[in-house]
């Protein structure tokens, strides 16, 4: 589980890629050549199309200007098809092994009867025992049972379900490791968890996400306007090449205008192949980065939501604070030591298995040098335990001078009997009370502490200052996602105060005390109608309308299978920090969309500046004076040019895979540093990359 | 020195204006109280001055009044021989007639004809100059319109076109226009219904001197950025450009309301630096593109001029090259169209800059309501670029750019590079392009200017070129008609899909669009746009001849 | 009976756009036409009129012929009918690299070089002007070259002279005169215009050689009209001081010392000189 302390507020990062796998997925790139498949990517569509017209261009007119335009052509249209082949590679290997777990499995109907596991249906009861596969998703009924779902979740370690409550919920392909189970169904046919998952991964059903939506009808809109602009030109470049006479004709233009070879490449260079042929493979990567977090999103749609989210609702324990309240403090009353305090304190919680009470033992080591005792050896101690009606615990020592443990202490005739609990309990105990305690109690309380009263026999020694511990590197995080926009809520079942204080030192910006499912619910509708995003965390049944409610709602892996239906994604982790993650991995697919179009789009000043003196310099020499990148020839310019348009695709493959790096920063501070690195990049690049390009390619005897 | 003194006193003016006549604007078109005229008008009209139409609604309600008004235009001059004041001239021949009608009711003003040969008085008040009124006002209103749409909170209408005509028609541009033809007469116009006097001159010749009703159609021609002249050498003509300084002024006239308007839009969506940001937008283009073509001119290059010493074929000595230059520069930044100068005649790279400034879109700042409609469709897709190189779904002023935003603001943004391109094409690939004046690129640059020209409804031309055929005629007026209906229709569905939308609370993680980095963007984006749709056709015409 | 939404619509907008005709169309202008009968301003709106036309129209000061009449200042040229006619205003729309004279039509840089030839004639200077020849045409080569645009130079025509061509030789080939009705551009030839070593600052100012916009310029320079004043002082007997001190009093400086050009009023300044 990773810890958010442990995490430095630091970029997103996906997976790497390696050489190999683009060899492993050319026969896919390959397969995907077929034009039925390409025609959903109209960019794409069109350089096909145009290496088709190349090709045959080539064939009746052969040269080698031709034959090597038209295999760079046709290796754009390759490089496309080989980032979407890579990037759904990744995924079909999580979903091969997801298969296997899904192999041959069997259900052992609580009649008896023993059916396929893919016969299931809804509302089936079946029994899982011991080293058995649970057949299918459902909800345990009856009986406790460490399981292994490593197969899912990849965390080797078993994990415990049990009828009722929020572990309730098992998963298909999972592993009983102890104990036996029945388990009612509640998945139906084909529709488990796996195999959605399977789906998921794979990229099968993949929809486009709005976002993406909008992006291609941009794109589209581009490719139509340079197609226009380019297809217009022809009368225009045919007048021109007539009324200069002088003018020869050349590789690029003659009689009947630009010559078909250079005109697809000059169209082919002009619409946004660069980011029409990495759009899906950002998309898919964008998911595949979730996975790999191990987050199963639904949809991309939640991905993208996750974005632009503007709330996010976080639950206290667990995500903000380590979960357990602990001492940080011993305030001793007049007349009494701190060191008094602390031992008494000690001892009181030597058979305290809670997590307070170790803290408590801890405490007093660490400031006071108080060895801990171990209770086994003091013989002579009764230990009081916790119990609703008291509300104390403590311990009794029996007035024995034998205890070498005891004296060391300071021993007190007549025993010892040490309380300590909440302040009215133990108050109650001793018979009295003083201001100075209520003094304490209140203080500690107003603080966000919990007070713990500490008293032996007749007499109150003190407080102990029990406090929720904010998990280090809070603070920052949150400021961070205030820079981003976001509004973090805190989410608690404390009371206001305490709630408050919490908040105040984890530097939230707002904080839900006293929380109902109800009032989260409602505190989402109050958000959404203000035309905010929320996104939230929840595991049990009463969080499932909120979580259907919230715009992103991640369920835990451990929670109820209501829960996880009710999300749009579910975290295998089981790790409520992990929210944060996912809005910078929706934020991160987005600008990477951006990013490549920025730069796609700055591409072309420079393919311009290589084309067109070289088509028309031929006809007006003074347009020449456009050639600015001094290309060998007409002929190498336009080769470098769409070498270049290919190559960058090949070049852009890892970054879209990876996505652009993400820092948490303001609106303003990212749009700055992407314009610079896209925009500008984008213009720049082509430059030196044809130039570099066509400083080789001029040897090709021919060019 | 003076030249530059003349730019920069307009830039003054029409900056003090900015905050006045917008907050006067946005007054009048958010205003619910009517006049005992307006309450008149829409008796008459039979509309309910409190009924708000939906996008659909209003998208008819233009079309019917501007389908309305080039019927009526047409048959007016079809049958102006007719009517009184006519001078003696016959009805105007069908396919001028279609173009003209087309052209006015367009807020183009491409003349196909030569007004002191062609038009009566009759037709250039009743017929031509109203439309210079009302074509300017629905310009205003489907800019209003769009403007309601970023405003709204999740409504289904956009206001009532009815209401929004009248009041910007009575309240705006006709007091406006009053006080500019007293100042005009003032300067020297004429206004009256003469059919013209025979004079003899010093050396004994006769000439003709004409007249009519100049001034008064002179004000709302700059006002309303229609630049249709009442001579067929427009503002050169000195009965309507008589000084020097009614020059400045008809400049002023036609920058005030185009840049006033994104003040409107500040105030309506609440937020007075995005009006600010895009007048920021609208000015730098325009300054960039006045100081280069006021400098191309000035440098005055190319053979005719160099032979000449000066680049004055085609400027007349009172406005001489820099102001000549500008108001080439500003009526095309607006979509104007009036000249006071023939741009043919410019040098290649100076003659160039006017086409570009067309091609921007006309939002540089455009024509009155059009410019500010346009620029913020170029707003939006760069919000959508930008937005998402920050990590959201783009949104401007708190409407998220979706699929369907998308979709329109790409059509308009198809739309004019479309009709330019293949109206061009298709001259070359018909052979019409023979009418041209000039020979080799600078006969190319005709054909292309006249189809920018028309597809952006700006009107002005390289008027070598004879286009009073009817092809061109024909094609001329399609140009115009779909450079100016299609993109309304698509603003208006666009405001209509914004009002339906809640908006979005803005944020530290909203893309800021009132910031110098923005401004920065977008006139990028557009300049870059620009540049590759029209860099090819460019290429063969200004760029080689200036380049030879 | 209730009419169609669509037809409603229309006739909705029909019954506006005939109000704002009537407002717009009719009382507006009228309205002005009404004020400009007032006293102050009836001058001005019947068209600036004087004894002999308009100041603000220009007119051409020729005899019938077409000869400039040397007693008076002489106005730009005028591409508006046969010069300075109301009825048909009109720039000369030709473009900066017109320079090949064709069958029907002069090129602008002929005319350019036509017009300060004649008037360097008239005044007595110097008329030449760079990229024009001794003989006021464009001085523009169709240049042959082997390879079409590139390669050794095969052959060169003067295309605006058909007698004797303003250079003889042109990078080594003798440039021939053109013959009337041949393109040379469909020939192969690229137009090269010859600058010559005229100085870059002609004695004949640059509106003096080109047409105005609107054709009826009604000024000219105000050093085109101290070039033409040593001519008026000599045909009307006058002192040059007499004539330079009227053109100053009819010279219109910039408005408010920043806007347009200074410019001389022609007809003002002879109308001046008659005395009038």
């Amino acid at each position: 589980m990773t810890s958010l302390a442990s995490k430095t507020p630091s970029s997103v990062r996906g997976g790497l890629l390696d050489l190999n796998q683009l060899w492993r997925s050319l026969p896919q790139a390959l397969a995907k050549l077929d034009p039925r498949a390409l025609w959903r990517n109209p960019v794409m569509f069109i350089v096909e199309v145009g290496s088709v017209f190349t090709t045959v261009l080539a064939l009746t007119d052969p040269s080698v200007l031709a034959w090597i335009i038209t295999v760079w052509l046709w290796l754009t249209v390759v490089f496309a098809n080989l980032a979407e082949a890579v990037a759904e590679g990744r995924g079909k290997a999580q979903a091969a092994a997801l298969r296997a777990a899904k192999q041959d499995t069997m259900a052992y109907l609580e009649d008896g009867r023993e059916i396929a596991a893919t016969e299931l249906k809804q509302g089936d009861v079946v029994v899982v025992e011991a080293g058995q596969v649970i057949p299918g998703d459902g909800d345990v009924i009856e009986g406790i049972a460490s399981v292994d779902e490593s197969a899912i979740t990849g965390e080797s370690a078993p994990v415990i379900r049990e009828s009722g409550g929020d572990r309730s919920a098992v998963t298909g392909g999972t592993k009983v490791l102890s104990d036996r189970i029945v388990v009612r169904i509640t998945q139906k046919p084909g529709e488990s968890f796996v195999d959605r998952m399977i789906a998921l991964v794979e990229g099968a059903n993949r929809q486009k996400t709005p976002n993406e939506i909008a992006l291609n009808i941009l794109l589209a809109a581009l490719t139509i306007i340079f197609l226009l602009s380019v297809v217009t030109l022809q009368p225009l470049a045919i007048f021109s090449k007539a009324y200069q006479a002088a003018a020869p004709d050349t590789i690029a233009i003659n009689a009947h205008g630009v010559t078909g070879i250079v005109l697809v490449s000059l169209i082919v260079c002009l619409i946004p192949t660069t980011i029409g042929a990495l759009l899906s493979a950002i998309g898919i990567a964008g998911m595949d980065r979730l996975v790999q977090r191990n987050v199963l999103a639904m949809s991309g749609r939640a991905v993208e939501a996750a974005g632009d989210v503007n709330t996010l609702l976080l639950d206290k324990t667990g995500t903000i604070t380590l979960g357990n309240r602990q001492a940080s403090e011993f305030v001793p009353v007049d007349g009494v030591s701190a060191s008094e305090l602390a031992d008494a304190a000690q001892l009181s919680s030597l058979a305290d298995e809670t997590p307070e009470g170790r803290s408590i033992v801890v405490l007093a080591k660490n400031e006071f040098g108080l060895r801990e005792r171990e209770p086994g050896l003091m013989t002579d101690a009764t230990f009081v335990p916790f119990t609703a009606q008291t509300r104390m615990s403590g311990v009794d020592i029996e007035p024995s001078l034998q205890s070498g443990e005891g004296r060391a202490v300071g021993a007190v005739a007549g025993g010892r009997q040490i309380r300590k609990g909440a302040a009215g309990a133990v108050i109650k105990w001793v018979g009295h009370s003083s201001d100075e305690v209520s003094e304490i109690v209140d203080g500690i309380s107003a603080s966000g502490g919990t007070p713990l009263v500490v008293a032996e026999k007749g007499r109150i020694l003190g407080v102990i200052h029990l406090k929720d511990v904010v998990k280090s590197g809070m603070r920052a995080r949150f400021d961070e996602m205030r820079k981003m926009g976001i509004r973090t809520v805190m989410i608690t079942g404390d009371n206001p105060r305490t709630a408050a204080a919490i908040a105040a030192e984890a530097g939230v910006d707002d904080f839900l005390a006293e929380a109902t499912p109800e009032d989260k619910l409602a505190l989402i509708k109050k958000e959404q109608e203000g035309g905010r995003l929320v996104a939230m965390t929840g595991d049990g049944t009463n969080d499932a309308p909120a979580l259907a409610q919230a715009d992103v709602g991640v369920a835990m892996n451990t929670g109820t299978s209501a829960a996880k239906e009710a999300g749009n994604m579910v975290d295998l982790d089981s790790d409520p920090t992990k929210l944060i993650e996912i809005v910078e991995i929706g934020k991160q697919l987005l600008i990477t969309r951006g990013a490549l179009t920025t730069f796609s789009i700055a591409n072309d000043i420079a393919k311009y500046f290589a084309i067109i003196p070289a088509i028309f310099a031929a006809v007006y020499p003074g347009l020449d004076a456009l050639n600015v990148m001094r290309l060998h020839s007409p002929g190498s310019a336009i080769l470098s040019a769409v070498i270049f348009n290919a190559l960058v695709i090949v070049a852009l493959i890892p970054l879209a895979l990876r996505g652009v790096r993400y820092r948490p920063s303001s609106a303003s501070a990212l749009l700055r540093r992407n314009l610079w690195i896209y925009g500008l990049g984008g213009v720049i690049v082509p430059f030196l990359g044809i130039k570099l390009i066509d400083l080789i390619i001029q040897f090709i005897p021919g060019i | 020195m003076a030249g530059w003194l003349f730019v920069i006193t307009l830039v003054l003016a029409v900056a003090a204006a900015y905050r006045p006549l917008g907050d006067y604007l946005y007054r009048v078109v958010s205003g619910r109280k009517s006049n005992v005229v307006e309450r008149g008008i829409y008796r008459l009209v039979g509309v309910d001055p409190n009924t708000e139409q939906t996008w659909g609604v209003y998208a008819r309600s233009v079309l019917a009044f501007s389908a309305v008004s080039i019927l009526f235009l047409y048959l007016f001059l079809r049958v102006q021989d007719k009517l009184w004041l006519s001078l003696g001239f016959d009805g105007v021949p069908t396919h001028i007639a279609w173009n003209t009608a087309v052209s006015f009711v367009t807020n183009t003003n491409w003349q196909a004809y030569s007004g002191e040969s062609t038009m009566g008085h009759l037709a250039q008040m009743a017929g031509l100059s109203v439309q210079n009124f009302v074509s300017a006002s629905v310009g205003i209103a489907v800019a209003v319109a769009l403007i309601r749409g970023f405003a709204a909170r999740k409504s289904q209408t956009l206001g009532n076109f009815w209401v929004d005509l009248t009041r910007i028609t009575l309240r705006v541009l006709l007091p406006i226009a009053v006080l500019a033809t007293l100042v005009f007469m003032i300067g020297g116009m004429v206004q009256n219904l003469s059919g013209g006097t025979d004079v003899t001159t010093l050396t004994g010749a006769t000439q003709h001197i004409t007249g009519g009703p100049v001034a008064s159609q002179e004000a709302i021609k700059e006002l309303g950025t229609n630049g249709g002249g009442f001579y067929n050498t427009n503002s050169a003509h000195p009965f309507e450009n008589p000084t020097t300084w009614t020059n400045w002024i008809q400049l002023f006239l036609i920058l005030c309301i185009p840049f006033a308007m994104p003040r409107v839009f500040g105030r309506m969506v609440g937020q007075n630096r995005q009006g600010y940001a895009i007048v920021a937008v609208m000015s730098v283009l325009a300054l960039a593109s006045i100081a280069l073509t006021v400098g191309f001119e000035v440098h005055g290059g190319g053979t005719v001029p160099q032979a000449a010493g000066a680049a004055m074929e085609g400027k007349d000595v009172r406005f001489g090259v820099p102001n000549s230059a500008t108001f080439g520069a500003v009526t095309t930044l607006t979509s104007t169209g009036a000249v006071n100068s023939f741009l043919d005649s410019y040098t290649s790279f100076g003659g160039m800059m006017p086409m570009v400034n067309m091609m921007l879109g006309e939002v540089a700042p455009g024509g009155v309501g059009a410019g500010l409609y346009g620029l913020l469709i170029l707003a939006t897709i760069t919000v959508f670029v930008a937005g998402l190189m920050v990590g959201r779904t783009p949104e401007y002023v708190g409407k998220k750019i979706g699929a369907r935003e998308m979709k329109l603001a790409s059509l308009y943004f198809l739309v004019t590079p479309a009709v330019v391109l293949i109206g061009t094409a298709a001259a070359f690939a018909t052979g019409h392009n023979s009418t041209a004046l000039n020979t080799g690129p600078h006969g190319l640059s005709e054909v292309l200017y006249a189809f920018t020209s028309a597809g952006n409804n700006n009107g002005s031309a390289f008027a070598g070129i004879t286009v009073n055929t009817p092809w061109w005629d024909t094609a001329l007026g399609l140009a115009m008609l779909l450079g100016r209906f299609l993109p309304i229709i698509l603003v208006l569905a666009l405001a209509g899909s914004l009002a339906r939308q809640k908006p979005v609370p803005e944020s530290e993680g909203t893309l800021p669009t009132h910031q110098p980095l923005f401004v920065g963007l977008v006139v990028g984006v557009t300049i870059v746009l620009v540049a590759l749709t029209f860099l090819p056709a460019l290429a063969l015409g200004p760029i080689a001849e200036g380049l030879s | 009976m209730r009419l169609p939404t669509w037809l409603s619509q229309h006739l909705a907008a029909l019954r506006a756009l005939l109000v704002m005709t009537v407002l717009l169309g009719l009382a507006y202008p009228l309205a002005f036409v009404a004020v400009g009968h007032l006293p102050g301003l009836s001058h001005k709106a019947n068209g600036s009129m004087v004894s002999a036309g308009s100041t603000l129209i220009g007119q051409s000061f020729t005899d019938a012929d077409g000869n400039p009449v040397p007693k008076y200042f002489q106005s730009r040229p005028s591409a508006a009918g046969d010069g300075y006619d109301p009825t048909s205003t009109a720039a000369s729309n030709l473009g900066p690299e017109s320079v090949v004279d064709t069958a029907d039509a002069k090129s602008l840089l002929t005319q350019v070089c036509e017009r300060s030839l004649a008037i360097g004639k008239l005044e007595n200077v110097d008329g030449s002007r760079p990229y024009c020849t001794s003989d006021g045409v464009g001085a523009v080569l169709a240049v042959f070259y082997r390879d079409g645009l590139t390669g050794p130079v095969t052959r060169a025509v003067s295309v605006n002279q058909t007698g004797t061509p303003f250079i003889a030789t042109y990078e080594g080939v003798t440039v021939e005169s053109a013959k009337n009705g041949e393109d040379y551009v469909a020939e192969g030839g690229v137009i090269t215009p010859i600058r010559g070593d005229a100085p870059a600052k002609p004695v004949v100012p640059a509106d003096a050689v080109t047409a105005s916009g609107s054709g009826l310029d009604p000024d000219i320079s105000v050093a085109y009209a101290n070039l033409q004043a040593p001519r008026i002082a000599r045909e009307r007997n006058l002192s040059p001081v007499r004539v330079h001190q009227l053109i100053e009093e009819h010279t219109e400086g910039r408005a408010l010392g920043f806007m347009g050009e200074p410019a001389v009023n022609v007809l003002e300044l002879n109308l001046a000189l008659d005395g009038k």
